[in-house]
């Protein structure tokens, strides 16, 4: 949806993959602008209410799958409620901010929180021309990242001409005839024609929640690896539900369009009689700003810390091609792995065009189980138009390698 | 549970049309109804 904001999709329904319409010519029976408000798990119905006549009826099922999704963070602030103040959730929410742009002739625009799609928005409203301010409560942006490699993000975000305002915090917003004219910080005030809120998600699991179906301390519905809930005839897939984390064991909530994707898929071949099984997640994920992309996998030293793991970690800035072919940008690339074992823990990288998508080799080696070692020596492909003849990847990984199996000392 | 029928998806997005069509696919003849509250299906957030 920032893509479309920025103006690089031009046509709204190329976001959709597949239109209510062609589902159903599939003979699925897609009724949009119909919500459901309450479960009955023990009668096997739903209560549904058409948004049009506001007509309410109850529904029967064999199977239920929830497939609710996340809702994006509002937080109670005051004059919250002012015209003006968007998040980015669903489409409509993209097509609203989309005509108050143009409708107010919007100028300034402030964003509010720096993370994935913070940082989209960011480039979006530049290629809007809009004066943009970017608050972060951290120093760094990007939270999922650690912090050195948050402050290269800071520094092609002011570059590029965001006005990056970091630990500082949204504290409230002014307005006049009910729309919002700034937001505030315990420090300052930022003048805005529009603010857009970028503060992380949760899974909308009430519904679910208030028929008994149980829901887990990340707030996600409790599902097993075939997408069951603990209730007879009702699965849940997507963002809604709660995950394992295949690195800590532990289990989040992730919200994502690949791993819904997958989750669907794997609850409907299970629904059909079919087997299929939800590995779990690494918490990859990858984006960009402007030229700059920006990836992760499995666990960065700060999460590491903060579950007091021994772990090495390596650290290089190299380049996305052979440093002599032409088109060839900078990469840095960070690996973490067990102190005793070299085990690949995790992987962050930020760099120019062809950066991120090396993340997907750490996250299959992340997955697989290898060591710092296996990883250094893997035969990965070369040609000087796609790396160096050592891929950034694998220096990362031989210079972790160096303190395997080496007491820790003091960072 | 291949026996049952009727199958109740609440929400079109990733999660819920995959859902759907990977029943539809391999259960022709059961009933699939998708309650959305939005306009739109399978979109890219």
């Amino acid at each position: 949806m920032p893509y479309y904001i920025g103006g690089l999709v031009d046509d709204a329904d190329s976001l959709i993959a597949r239109s209510p319409e062609a589902f159903r010519e599939q003979g699925i029976d897609v009724r949009t602008r119909h919500e459901v408000e309450e479960i009955d798990a023990e009668r096997r119905t739903v209560l549904v209410r058409d948004l049009g006549t506001r007509e309410r009826s109850t529904e029967p099922y064999d199977n239920l799958v929830i497939a609710t999704g996340a809702e994006p963070a509002v937080p109670d602030l005051p004059g919250i409620q002012a015209g003006g103040i968007f998040k980015m959730s669903w489409m409509h929410d993209m097509l609203a901010l989309d005509q108050y742009l143009v409708e107010h002739q919007c100028r300034r625009a402030v964003i509010v929180g720096g993370g994935y799609i913070g940082i989209e928005m960011a480039e979006a409203l530049l290629l809007r021309e809009l004066e943009t301010t970017l608050i972060h409560s951290r120093r760094a942006v990007m939270p999922s990242l650690d912090e050195d490699l948050g402050l290269l993000i800071n520094g092609t975000l002011t570059d590029e001409g965001v006005n990056l305002i970091t630990s500082q915090r949204a504290v409230g917003f002014e307005a006049r005839d009910g729309r919002v004219t700034a937001v505030r910080t315990e420090e300052a005030s930022y003048p805005a024609d529009i603010v857009i809120l970028c503060l992380g998600t949760r899974p909308r699991s009430d519904l679910a929640s208030a028929a008994g179906v149980p829901v887990g301390p990340s707030g996600g519905i409790i599902v097993n690896d075939r997408m069951m809930t603990a209730k007879d005839g009702i699965c849940a897939a997507g963002d809604c539900t709660e995950m394992r984390h295949l690195v800590t064991g532990e289990q989040v909530s992730v919200a994502l369009g690949t791993i819904a994707n997958k989750q669907g898929r794997i609850c409907g071949i299970n629904l059909a009689g079919g087997d299929a099984s939800f590995p779990g997640i690494l918490g990859t994920a990858i984006t960009r700003f402007c030229d700059l992309e920006i990836a992760r996998t499995g666990l960065n030293e700060r999460q590491l810390i903060r579950r007091n793991i021994d772990y090495v970690a390596g650290k290089i800035e190299s380049s996305t091609r052979s440093g002599y072919f032409p088109g060839s940008s900078s990469i840095t690339v960070k690996v973490t792995a067990e102190r005793e074992t070299g085990k690949l823990l995790g992987g962050q990288i930020v760099g120019g065009p062809g950066a991120g998508k090396r993340i997907d080799t750490l996250a299959t080696a992340l997955f697989s189980g290898l060591t710092l070692t296996d990883l250094e020596y893997l035969d990965l492909s070369y040609a000087p138009p796609f790396s160096p003849v050592w891929d950034p990847v694998q220096i990362a990984a031989r210079i972790g390698a160096r303190q395997v199996g080496s007491p820790k000392t003091a960072i | 549970m291949p026996d049952r029928q009727r199958l109740v998806v609440i929400g079109g997005d990733a999660a819920g049309m995959s859902a759907a069509s990977q029943v539809r696919r391999r259960r022709p003849d059961w009933q699939i109804t998708v309650f959305e509250r939005g306009d739109f299906t399978s979109y890219s957030a």
